[in-house]
Order: structure tokens, then sequence, then C-alpha cells
């Protein structure tokens, strides 16, 4: 799996995330671009493990 | 898990389910925090008030972490962060993403609330591939 990461403008992070896992509808539509602002991530920039949570607050 | 400090990195995308009648303004006001500075404090202060997220409240949560209230306000009643949210929505839609939690980890998924050990294997599988044989 690859992913990406390259600064967008602003503040915001865009990630390429090519998809080679478990969701059946994702691997049909290939690659992902999620966006990613500042703010909402924690960790180094050069982590080599990337984890995004998809939630809720409930 | 501090035994990966420095190899991890933490995206939160925003997720409000439709049965979740006041999900959507929380995921709008913890962005609203994030303009100020405070995003992971109210971010941790919606999971221990859940799912108390009326107006009132939380204008209240932001007000209790010291955030200016005028400018947090005028972001909620506003809804300068709805389209980012609706952004974040559309992308797991993309991914076919339905429920909550779901952890995409170098793209290896895990749905739903999994015990720390679960997480720990997922992260060490994904360390060892980087590494290579």
């Amino acid at each position: 799996m690859n992913v990406r990461w390259s600064s967008g403008p602003g503040r915001v992070y865009y990630i390429l995330l090519m998809l080679l896992a478990l969701l059946p509808d994702a691997r049909a539509r290939g690659q992902v671009t999620l966006t990613a602002h500042r703010a909402m991530v924690r960790g180094p920039e050069g982590a080599p493990v990337t984890i995004v949570q998809f939630s809720d607050y409930q | 898990m501090s035994e990966y400090e420095g190899k991890v990195r933490m995206v939160f995308k925003d997720l409000p389910l439709p049965i979740h009648a006041l999900a959507r303004p929380a995921h709008e006001a913890a962005r609203c925090a994030g303009a100020q500075g405070r995003y992971w404090d109210y971010h941790a202060r919606l999971f221990a008030e859940q799912p108390r997220f009326e107006r009132e409240d939380l204008v209240r949560y932001a007000v209790d972490l010291g955030i200016d209230r005028d400018r947090f306000v005028a972001c909620l009643d506003g809804r300068h962060f709805a389209a980012a949210v609706q952004a974040d929505v559309e992308q797991a839609r993309a991914l076919g993403i339905t429920s909550t939690p779901t952890f995409l980890i170098n793209g290896r998924v895990l749905i739903g609330a999994h015990p720390v050990e679960n997480f720990r294997i997922v992260i060490g599988d994904a360390l060892r591939r980087l590494q290579g044989p």
C-alpha cells in the first residue's frame, strides 16, 4: 500500500491512499485522496505509520 | 502505546452519523475549537460529554477550555467548517466506510473499537513491512 503526503495550500495536507485492503467498494474505486487539517493531525510528519480514524463523537 | 512514539501519526476524520441528530454540529464545533488551537482538548471533551451536544453545551465546553467565546460562537453559528466536515463524510463514502470508528493503518482496516493489542499487531506488521525482507 502506498501512502503519499503532500502539503497542499494553507494548512491542509492531502493524503493519497492506495487502498488494497478490506473495503470491497474502495478496491473498485482505486485511489482515494484524503484531506487532513493540520489541527487534526498528531505525531511527527515523517512517521512511517499513519493511522486515519474515521469517527463520530457518540 | 508509548513504544511507537515517533513512529506513528494519527489523523482524525469526521464522520457524523445521520442517526445522531446533534453529531454534525459537534464535529463543526471541534474544528472551531481547532481554529483557536484547542482541537484535541475539545475533541476529548466531546467524547467525555457525549451525547450532550446541544448548542449551549458546545459553547460551554469551549468557554470551559478558555476558548474565545465570541469567535467560537461566530464560527459555530456561521457553520464555518460545515463544508470541511462534509468533505470528510464524502471521503468516507468514497472508501466505503459506514461504521464508526473505522481505522486505516497504512491502509489496513480495523472496524470498530478493538483492543489495544490488535492495534499493536497491525502497527507492528506495518513497521516490519516497511523495513523489508
